[in-house]
């Protein structure tokens, strides 16, 4: 069970991390407003789209992962128990 | 010549009984060591577990605080024995790690770790660096630092201060003043917090209720901190201005049944057994 939440917890974090530089560098025009929500740049260039698709994919990976590890896993396995006894 | 052959024979000898005495192997060079072994201890880390008296023997016709230490010791060791033989991680029987090379390997991978992190963040993303500051004008945004956020938050509670009827409308004190008589309220509160309770809880499970007041508290400290840069948080004023105050609540009641709960788990049983060594309180 620690193994899952430690899991989980470097999904979240890691992926947490990936998402934050990126919103960082597409998503914060300026200090004194929104810092990292702002909507997408309208060119970004070769470079910012494939960096705009990954900064969604880090985001609900990181959301999706800690999930997958610290609620669907663990209840899978405790249903599976469960159904064994 | 001859001298010498009997000083080196006679060194041979001792190192033999020192080492039959270090086995343990036969009652009498136990008995005749140089070195009696008081504690029973003998001197490898891990005694084997033929020669050396186990807890129980040693401990058992003690009274009082040793016993409960004792008693302790025997009950964290079995469940410890317990889960090892249920885990599927490699045995290994040692009692402490030396500093080198373990210590200083998990040091130097922190230090390493952390040190990257900084050198990480500051390439990837540099901070605002605003043109120099002009002391013939007020900024638009003035905030203190960031751990002071939660009084600065504090100030900007104008919206609770209530217009009274009775001064016609009008408010008691002036919105800066109710802030500031804000943070005198929340820091005689946390001061008070401690004549309520000693704090001699060593883990949150043992307190829940307490633990929960100080769930919300650490909340609260966090929303009232958000509350000081309302204008770069997307949310409604009004409604932050009740997440403030409502999110520690929710937060404390979240917390304090999870850790009810959680009394039911294996650590909870070790640390009542482990707090009945302290003095009453």
């Amino acid at each position: 069970m620690a193994d899952e939440f430690i899991k989980g917890l470097g999904i979240l974090t890691g992926a947490g991390l990936g998402w934050m530089v990126l919103a960082g560098w597409y998503n914060t025009p300026e200090f004194e407003g929104a810092q990292l929500t702002a909507p997408n740049p309208g060119t970004v260039g070769a470079f910012g789209e494939p960096a705009l698709l990954l900064k969604e994919g880090l985001f609900w990976f990181a959301i999706l992962g800690a999930l997958a590890f610290w609620i669907l896993i663990p209840a899978a396995q405790q249903a599976r128990e469960r159904l064994a006894e | 010549m001859t001298d010498d052959t009997t000083t080196d024979t006679d060194r041979e000898h001792r190192t033999d009984d020192r080492d039959v005495a270090t086995d343990g192997g036969t009652e009498t060079a136990t008995d005749g060591g140089s070195e009696p072994k008081t504690d029973g201890s003998g001197t490898g880390i891990v005694p084997p577990d033929d020669e050396v008296p186990t807890w129980r023997e040693r401990k058992e016709r003690r009274q009082g605080l040793a016993r409960l230490t004792y008693e302790y010791f025997e009950r964290s060791r079995r469940e410890d024995e317990d889960l090892r033989r249920e885990s599927t991680y490699l045995d290994r029987d040692v009692l402490a790690f030396p500093t080198w090379p373990h210590e200083t390997v998990r040091n130097l991978a922190l230090a390493s770790f952390f040190t990257g992190m900084i050198i990480f963040l500051s390439a990837a993303l540099p901070p605002h660096i605003d043109a120099p500051a002009d002391p013939s004008s007020t900024p638009a945004v003035i905030l203190p630092d960031w751990y002071l956020y939660w009084s600065f938050g504090l100030l900007k509670l104008g919206p609770l201060n209530p217009d009274l009827t009775i001064l016609g409308g009008d408010k008691l004190m002036a919105d800066r003043t109710y802030g500031v008589m804000a943070n005198v309220v929340v820091v005689g509160i946390i001061a008070m917090v401690p004549f309520l309770n000693k704090g001699s809880a060593r883990r949150p499970v043992e307190q829940p209720f307490w633990a929960a007041v100080g769930v919300s508290g650490v909340v609260f400290a966090f929303t009232i901190s958000v509350l000081s840069v309302k204008n770069l948080i997307p949310i409604p004023e009004h409604l932050l201005l009740d997440l403030t105050f409502l999110l520690p609540v929710v937060a404390a009641i979240i917390a304090y049944p999870v850790l009810k709960a959680m009394r039911e788990g294996y650590m909870y049983d070790l640390n009542r057994r482990y707090y009945r060594l302290r003095p009453p309180k």
